[in-house]
């Protein structure tokens, strides 16, 4: 062969050993999944356009002297248990609680929008404790002295899985404490849970099974339309403390 | 290769948005009992006390048999579960009893009827009088198997029964069924169950010289003298392990807490403040002691060292606040408190950080707490129904049952230790 001709592409090239070459492949790949990793980070990807959700609201009432013993957290039984005769055992089992009224889906995104511009809830029935710690501003319904911002989709998808978010009294009031369970659900153009997936574990069995039936007996309204994709292709994080 | 791996590492990396629930309703699990099968009267015994421990635990709702949807005779394996889920079950009772001579034979079993599953299955026997017994055990195993923590079903209690001649001290089932006086019906007070169940620490003026300790041995109501020393001695207190116990004493105008053997003997002063330091109650590792003094000029809660070093004040609201009760878990102190209407109720007290949350609220005096062994519930006196009575609570202040029905009024609830 003449020096300084062109090589044809034909001929045989002196090659790379396989082991460094391999070595090579193998670090590329890294460096690609390490930037698919951490570049959406990098360049801060927008957050979803709408806020969590209102996680408490403002309590009606006063707000008490820190000196004094507490009011209860929760409103007493409305009457004392009848007494139990003594000695003959009762064998007549409590009757079964009257069916709950179902919200439509209308009827949880009217509430869920009255709660956002901050008017009370037309459907509340109980009436406060006229001692009761909060705001001036705040809803019969509420639990706390102060509230956030949120989203009235989100807030109506939080009260429909409230509706049936149950814990079981057979996990103790210690363990509550400390339990706490992820849960993605998908959401479908109508509202229906396509489908569900435990992030993470509870580590009780009642309490896990406890909020699948939630999430199964919920009934969420449709989603907006520009959520509608996003909720169907990605779904939303359920944060589920007892 | 890589672009399934980036994709799956693009899935991961997806943000959403996140709703957080909490302040889920805590109900109880809606349990069916089915009727008994085997010995009808037998059954029937039996499938009325589960019931009833079901029911008054507070983990359970009990649903009505009138709507079961499942044909009475059905047999205690291999049914069909659909019925059972119709009907809102989720947990199932069923047992099997037979009672051919003195003794009853009951075959119980657990089923989880909403996934069809067997939980528990086990046989349980009794001589024919203590059949409670049987009902009690198996329940205490359902207990166990849902909260894994022991059941209270087999325990006792002790009270004080009120009535005209005087007060008598009591010992009944956890549900306040076959009460059984230990003592005569002159002024005996404050019974406090020694760690093994067999005899009661309890003060009494049956000496006639002002209030002292004595101790009553349960399976003989034998009762011998404790602690006959100083003005009084009162409000004994056992540590959990037996060798010991707390009382306050009056000596020289000055009451404060003592430390003394179980027989009494070696009686050591741990307080020594101006104020009056009463009502001691022992952490349940038996390091610290919960009582309550004045010294800062109202009766609030105070801790100490077993030594009585390390004072620590634990209760800064109210301003009286009496009869502490430490948690067997212990984390909490349950007492009674006076509010800004001057009417006694319950509270818990946080050991970390302080926290006091209500109990009770707007049904009349609530007052003397005591844990049962398991910490699930109290029993305290309560005066909402016009006497004083027995009732029980769930320290969140749900569930409250009333357990004692006596015409004089019942009071200083004390709960025994776990059946062994």
């Amino acid at each position: 062969m003449i020096a300084g001709a062109p090589r044809s592409l034909l001929a045989p090239r002196k090659t790379m050993p396989a082991l460094p070459a391999l070595g090579l492949a193998v670090l590329l790949h890294l460096l690609v999944l390490v930037a698919a990793f951490w570049l959406p980070r990098l360049f801060d990807r927008a957050r979803p356009p709408r806020k969590p959700i209102i996680a408490h609201m403002v309590a009606l009432g006063r707000p008490r002297d820190p000196h004094l013993l507490p009011r209860k957290e929760s409103p007493p039984p409305a009457a004392a248990s009848a007494p139990h005769s003594l000695p003959a055992p009762s064998t007549k089992a409590a009757p079964t609680a009257p069916a709950k009224h179902e919200p439509t889906r209308r009827e949880l995104m009217e509430r869920a929008i009255a709660r956002a511009a901050g008017r009370a809830d037309p459907d509340a029935k109980e009436a406060p404790d006229p001692e009761r710690a909060g705001s001036a501003t705040g809803s019969p319904e509420g639990t706390a002295t102060s509230a956030e911002e949120g989203d009235a989709y989100f807030t109506a998808v939080h009260d429909a899985i409230l509706e049936h978010y149950i814990v079981p009294s057979v996990i103790s009031e210690r363990e509550r404490l400390y339990l706490t369970a992820s849960v993605i659900a998908w959401i479908g153009s109508d509202g229906r849970i396509l489908r569900h997936e435990f992030q993470v574990k509870s580590g009780n069995a009642f309490f896990d099974q406890a909020l699948e039936r939630a999430i199964q007996q919920a009934a969420l309204p449709a989603p907006p339309a520009d959520l509608a994709r996003s909720l169907r292709d990605n779904g939303v994080v359920l944060n589920f403390r007892p | 290769m890589t672009c399934p791996l980036l994709f799956a590492f693009l899935l991961a990396a997806v943000d959403r948005p996140v709703i957080d629930l909490s302040g889920g309703k805590v109900q109880p699990v809606p349990m069916a009992v089915a009727p008994a099968l085997g010995t009808p009267e037998a059954g029937a015994a039996v499938e009325a006390v589960l019931s009833q421990d079901f029911d008054r635990s507070g983990l359970f709702r009990l649903l009505d048999p009138a709507s079961f949807l499942a044909a009475a005779d059905e047999p205690l394996s291999g049914f069909n579960y659909g019925p059972w889920q119709s009907v809102g079950a989720q947990a199932l009772v069923k047992l099997s009893c037979e009672a051919p001579g003195a003794e009853v034979k009951c075959d119980m079993r657990l089923y989880d009827a909403a996934r069809g599953q067997e939980l528990l299955h086990g046989t349980y026997a009794a001589p024919r009088p203590a059949l409670r017994l049987l009902a009690h055990r198996f329940g205490d195993d359902v207990v166990r198997y849902f909260t894994r923590e022991p059941g209270v079903f087999q325990t006792r209690i002790a009270w004080v029964r009120e009535s005209e001649p005087g007060k008598q001290v009591v010992a009944s089932d956890w549900d306040g069924y076959a009460p059984l006086p230990l003592t005569a019906a002159t002024i005996n007070l404050l019974p406090s169950w020694s760690p093994d169940g067999k005899s009661i620490a309890f003060s009494s003026f049956r000496e006639g010289t002002g209030a002292h300790l004595f101790q009553v041995d349960v399976a003989t109501q034998k009762i011998r003298p404790l602690l006959l020393t100083g003005d009084f001695a009162t409000g004994a207190s056992w540590s959990p392990d037996g060798t010991r116990l707390v009382y306050s004493s009056s000596q020289n105008d000055n009451t404060d807490v003592y430390l003394a053997q179980a027989d009494g003997s070696g009686a050591k002063r741990l307080t020594d403040s101006r104020g009056i330091d009463i009502s001691a109650s022992f952490s349940p590792d038996g390091k610290r002691i919960a009582f309550v003094s004045d010294r800062a000029g109202t009766p609030q809660i105070y801790t100490m060292a077993v030594d009585g070093s390390d004072v620590r004040r634990l209760t800064f609201q109210g301003n009286y606040n009496q009869e502490p009760a430490w948690s067997p878990k212990g984390d909490l102190i349950a007492f009674s408190g006076r509010d800004e209407h001057r009417v006694f109720d319950l509270y818990t007290v946080a050991l970390d950080g302080g926290k006091v949350t209500r109990l009770t609220q707007n049904q009349g005096t609530n007052e003397k707490p005591a844990w049962a062994p398991n910490g699930r519930y109290l029993l305290f006196s309560s005066t909402r129904t016009g006497k004083r009575q027995i009732w029980m609570t769930q320290p969140d202040g749900s569930g409250q049952r009333q357990v004692t029905n006596e015409k004089g009024g019942a009071s200083d609830p004390a709960w025994g230790p776990l059946a062994k």
